[in-house]
């Protein structure tokens, strides 16, 4: 088992906020003068974001950046994709990685298990994927 | 080793060319700020009033980066450390590659321990400028 590198989770990471940029842009564009369209822009981007991080990467392991990127989301324990539940859960910890200057994102820099402080939380690593 | 075979950076290494990159963001950082008016606020003290460790630490990447060393050292000094980090791995990473100076050996556990507990007074020593220079709001 091999854990991903950090410029690779970084760059899944920006692919998965580049799939529902289009939406924020274009919502952007508009203002809220753009009345029900900007609304109805904002929420299919974050059902899209929704989506792709929670069900997408819960279910398979593996967002579509971790799919553009060839790692995926597994369980410490098992080695198994985490659930729906639990990649919503990981998402949630994500603010203790944020809280001071954003430290627990750097984590993977130098844990051994290249994890953040969210990955610790709730057991889990990201690792290279093995066809 | 054979130039072009790829290896694991050690834990000095990936930090020195992280280094790299702050700096290099640094060097970008203001002119993307004036274009965009987005910024990087401190959660902790966005949230709280309290400044973080890492407080400073953009301003100070800013300034080394435009080789204001004085203005670096007044935001955070540990950016200087940063610096020395980033200057080291864009010397050694490739003489490693090309074999001119040998590979880093790991450190033993107990090693790592230490260095953990340096690194923790470090923060704690960079919190308390941060406290003194930017008080609590």
């Amino acid at each position: 088992m091999q854990y991903a590198n950090w410029i690779t989770r970084v760059g899944a990471y920006i692919v998965d906020y580049l799939v529902v940029l289009p939406f924020t842009v274009l919502a952007a564009l508009l203002d809220s003068d753009g009345g029900a369209l900007y609304y109805i822009l904002l929420l299919i981007g974050v059902v899209v974001g929704i989506y792709n991080r929670w069900f997408q990467a819960g279910k398979t392991g593996q967002s579509w950046g971790k799919m553009a990127l060839g790692i995926t989301l597994v369980n410490e324990s098992n080695q198994q994709p985490i659930g729906v539940g639990k990649a919503f859960l990981r998402d949630v910890a994500h603010i203790v990685d944020g809280i001071i200057c954003y430290i627990g994102y750097l984590f993977p820099l130098w844990d051994s298990k290249r994890q953040t402080l969210a990955d610790k939380i709730v057991s889990t690593v990201v690792v290279k994927k093995t066809w | 080793m054979r130039f072009g075979v790829r290896r694991e950076l050690s834990t000095p290494e990936r930090i020195g060319v992280f280094g790299v990159g702050v700096l290099l963001a640094g060097a970008v950082w203001p002119t993307f700020v004036g274009a965009t008016g987005l910024g990087l606020p401190c959660p902790l003290r966005t949230l709280t009033g309290v400044p973080c460790p890492g407080c400073g630490l953009t301003t100070g990447a800013v300034a080394l980066s435009h080789g204001q060393f004085g203005d670096a050292l007044a935001a955070n000094p540990v950016i200087l450390g940063v610096g020395v980090m980033a200057v080291l791995a864009v010397v050694l990473v490739p003489l490693r590659a090309l074999g001119i100076v040998p590979l880093p050996r790991p450190w033993s556990a107990h090693q790592r321990r230490r260095m953990g507990w340096g690194i923790a007074l470090l923060a704690a020593a960079s919190w308390v400028f941060q406290l003194f220079r930017l008080g609590v709001s």
